[in-house]
């Protein structure tokens, strides 16, 4: 067993139908139940298009959370873009916060994905935590 | 019978039936009314803190949590021989209990603890890495579903399912990590699978699958394309990435085979058939693939044997200068005369040679017999010789040259080692390195099938090759076609700015040459200006002096 501190980027096509804003609701709140009781933080982002999550906590729990994500069928090509020890967590209060845009404009935030240049499949795993990192800080600071 | 009256006659059989209360085995006395009577020492362990006495069976094994105590009484009401049945304690202690009828009246029930002996059995019928079952019980279970499928008329089909690149994980990283992968795959096969699907571990990275109950082909289908789809997605083990695909072979039965080996045995063929096709997919069996992999099987086996038994030929075909007109040296073309089979083409035996792990073997022949036949040649002959991709690979290609040479007395500088597009696609760096190393003995190296593989003026750039062969797809009635000439001339113009020279290959008619001359061409081979030809030829060949062979 490891507790050296890990972080795991990756990104994939969703398969979620109908409605989106909810589906991201669910999975949420089911992930961030789910990470909260292993020690793994992170963000999610979404478009209509893929997830890109950051995934950090003890390696083995880091692995654990990555397997349970690789077996949904939700998930379609998922692509691990990194997977490194980190020596700290940069996600370290969320323990699965959803990035880039509120809940009720998730469905249709398309255009904030341009802004945000948040195209994972361009994106290196340093780049898409480095986009999800600005992001987060960025819906912190904003005003509720 | 009272217990009273009991005790009085174990009392009276003393001293070796005093040994009921402290036997193993737990005892119970059942009176006539089945209630219990009594109880030795282990029964009472068992049973504890509930007190038996005076309890039905039925309202003890309640109150325990005892499962599968139903059918106690079963043989006893029937009049049958008594048989044991299983009794399922609630901290899963594994019990067989034997009812029989005392000839006094009332009952004794004999409970013997075979939990160690159960799990046992359990264990030697799985695999001890995944905790799947193992190879034996697949076939066991396969066996018990396919007859039970005879009797409902139901579907079974059988999966093979083999990793592919494990191999390279398990060497790089290690044994360790390699074995936690194999659990994480066997952890998503068992995702993929309903209730009542078995999976098995029956090999290194092997597994299968059965699946019953289901409708086929829809259902092997879907689980066919997930599971190449779910093994194939990323790894992270143990702080490494990792990436492994999944080839799949699937065989229904009742159509593919009633029996359970023709099942497993055409899964296999069908796995074999998905891994052929590039695997990291899945292929159903077919009539025929058996006739296929069997005439596959008989040609390895002749294969195997063709160097021993001295089948391999070696043909040369003459290379001609175009400026002086003379042979300037020969290719070695390799040959296989089998009795039977007749000559057989090296595109389709040189794959196979590749797979079963022969062909360095046939290339080391191909080597010392072509630079052997070359020593007795003018020394002003070179010749050259096809090195497969694999051979790069050995990492003893230099060596397995030089002693060629050493062998033969052959000048290094008379021999060129030809190489496809094909040999630099993978390690390039490795091969290239080689390369360099063969060019430091002063072997000569030629690029051969120009212009037809992938990045080819990547490669150029790479290695300073000496020659460049021409494909014959770019020389065939070049006459008759301007891009085929277009092309020609921009290879022998890009050759001869690198400083390398250019060998037109495949020319076959005075027209092709006239053209091929006319482009610039340095040499030319091809059926025109010399069929390949046995050695004992060239020697004559030679002999008679004619080097010059075009006007």
């Amino acid at each position: 067993m490891s507790d050296d501190l890990y972080r795991l980027v990756y990104y994939s096509h969703n398969a979620i139908r109908g409605d989106a804003a909810n589906a991201i609701t669910s999975i949420l709140a089911k992930s961030q139940a789910n990470n909260q009781r292993v020690g793994v933080t992170g963000a999610l982002m979404f478009n209509r298009g893929c997830f890109a999550q950051v995934l950090e906590g003890g390696r083995d729990a880091v692995e654990a959370v990555f397997e349970r994500i690789q077996q949904d069928e939700r998930h379609g090509d998922v692509s691990l873009l990194a997977f490194d020890a980190v020596p700290s967590r940069a996600f370290a209060n969320w323990s699965m916060g959803f990035v880039g845009a509120s809940m009720v404009d998730a469905a249709c935030f398309g255009s904030l994905v341009q802004q945000s240049g948040f195209d994972p499949a361009r994106m290196t795993g340093e780049a898409l935590f480095e986009t999800l990192h600005r992001l987060a800080l960025e819906e912190e600071g904003a005003p509720a | 019978m009272t217990v009273a009256s009991l005790k009085g006659t174990v009392k009276a059989l003393e001293p070796r039936s005093a040994a009921l209360p402290e036997m193993a085995t737990a005892v119970l006395i059942l009176d006539e009314n089945r209630d219990v009577e009594y109880v030795n020492a282990s029964a009472e362990a068992l049973f504890a803190p509930v007190d038996p006495i005076g309890c039905t069976l039925a309202a003890l094994f309640a109150s325990s949590g005892a499962t599968g105590g139903d059918d106690v009484f079963l043989t006893v009401d029937a009049g049958a021989e008594p048989a044991p049945i299983r009794l399922r304690l609630s901290d899963s202690l594994l019990l067989d209990c034997t009812l029989r009828a005392l000839s006094g009246g009332g009952f004794v029930l004999s409970m013997d603890d075979v939990t160690t002996y159960v799990r046992n059995a359990e264990l030697a019928l799985r695999d001890g890495l995944t905790g799947l079952l193992n190879r034996k019980a697949l076939r066991e279970r396969l066996v018990e579903r396919l007859s039970a499928a005879s009797r409902t008329g139901e579907s079974t089909a059988v999966f093979y399912i083999d990793l592919d690149r494990f191999k390279a994980v398990n060497d790089t990283l290690g044994h360790p990590i390699g074995d936690a992968l194999l659990r994480k795959v066997a952890e998503r096969l068992k995702s993929a699978l309903r209730e009542g699907d078995l999976a098995a571990r029956i090999g290194g990275d092997e597994f299968a699958v059965i699946q019953s109950g289901a409708p086929q082909p829809a259902a092997a289908v879907a689980l066919a394309t997930r599971l190449v789809d779910l093994i194939g997605r990323a790894y992270a083990v143990d702080g490494h990435m990792l990436h492994i695909g999944a080839s799949v072979g699937v065989a229904v039965a009742p159509n593919d085979g009633r029996e359970p080996d023709a099942l497993l045995k055409n899964a296999d063929l069908a796995l074999y058939r998905a891994k052929a096709e590039g695997r990291g997919c899945h292929r159903f069996f077919e009539p025929g693939m058996d006739e296929r992999m069997q005439a596959r099987r008989s040609m390895e086996i002749d294969l195997r044997r063709a160097l021993a038994l001295k089948q391999f030929e070696i043909a040369y075909q003459p290379q001609i200068d175009l400026t002086s007109n003379n042979i300037t040296g020969f290719e070695a073309l390799l040959r296989w005369r089998h009795p039977t089979r007749g000559i057989v083409s090296p595109g389709d035996f040189i794959p196979l040679a590749a797979e079963i792990g022969i062909i360095g073997a046939i290339g080391e022949w191909v080597l010392r017999t072509a630079c052997m036949q070359a020593a007795g040649w003018p020394e002003s002959l070179t010749i050259a010789v096809n090195i497969a991709p694999i051979q790069f690979r050995s990492g003893k290609l230099v060596e397995v040259v030089t002693a060629a040479l050493a062998l033969s007395e052959l000048s290094a500088q008379r021999l060129e080692v030809e190489i496809t597009e094909g040999a630099l696609l993978e390690d390039t760096v490795d091969v290239l390195r080689t390369l360099s190393r063969l060019r430091d003995v002063g072997v000569s190296v030629s690029m051969d099938d120009f212009g037809t593989g992938y990045s080819s003026l990547a490669y150029l750039q790479m290695f300073p090759f000496d020659k460049i062969k021409i494909d014959q797809c770019f020389v065939r009635d070049m006459d008759a076609h301007a891009d085929r000439r277009a092309i020609t001339r921009a290879i022998i113009a890009l050759a001869s700015a690198l400083g390398m020279r250019t060998v037109a290959e495949g020319v076959e008619t005075e027209a092709e040459l006239l053209c091929i001359r006319a482009a610039g061409c340095d040499e030319v081979q091809g059926f025109l200006t010399g069929r390949p030809m046995p050695a004992a030829a060239v020697t004559a060949l030679l002999q008679s002096a004619h080097l010059a062979l075009v006007a």
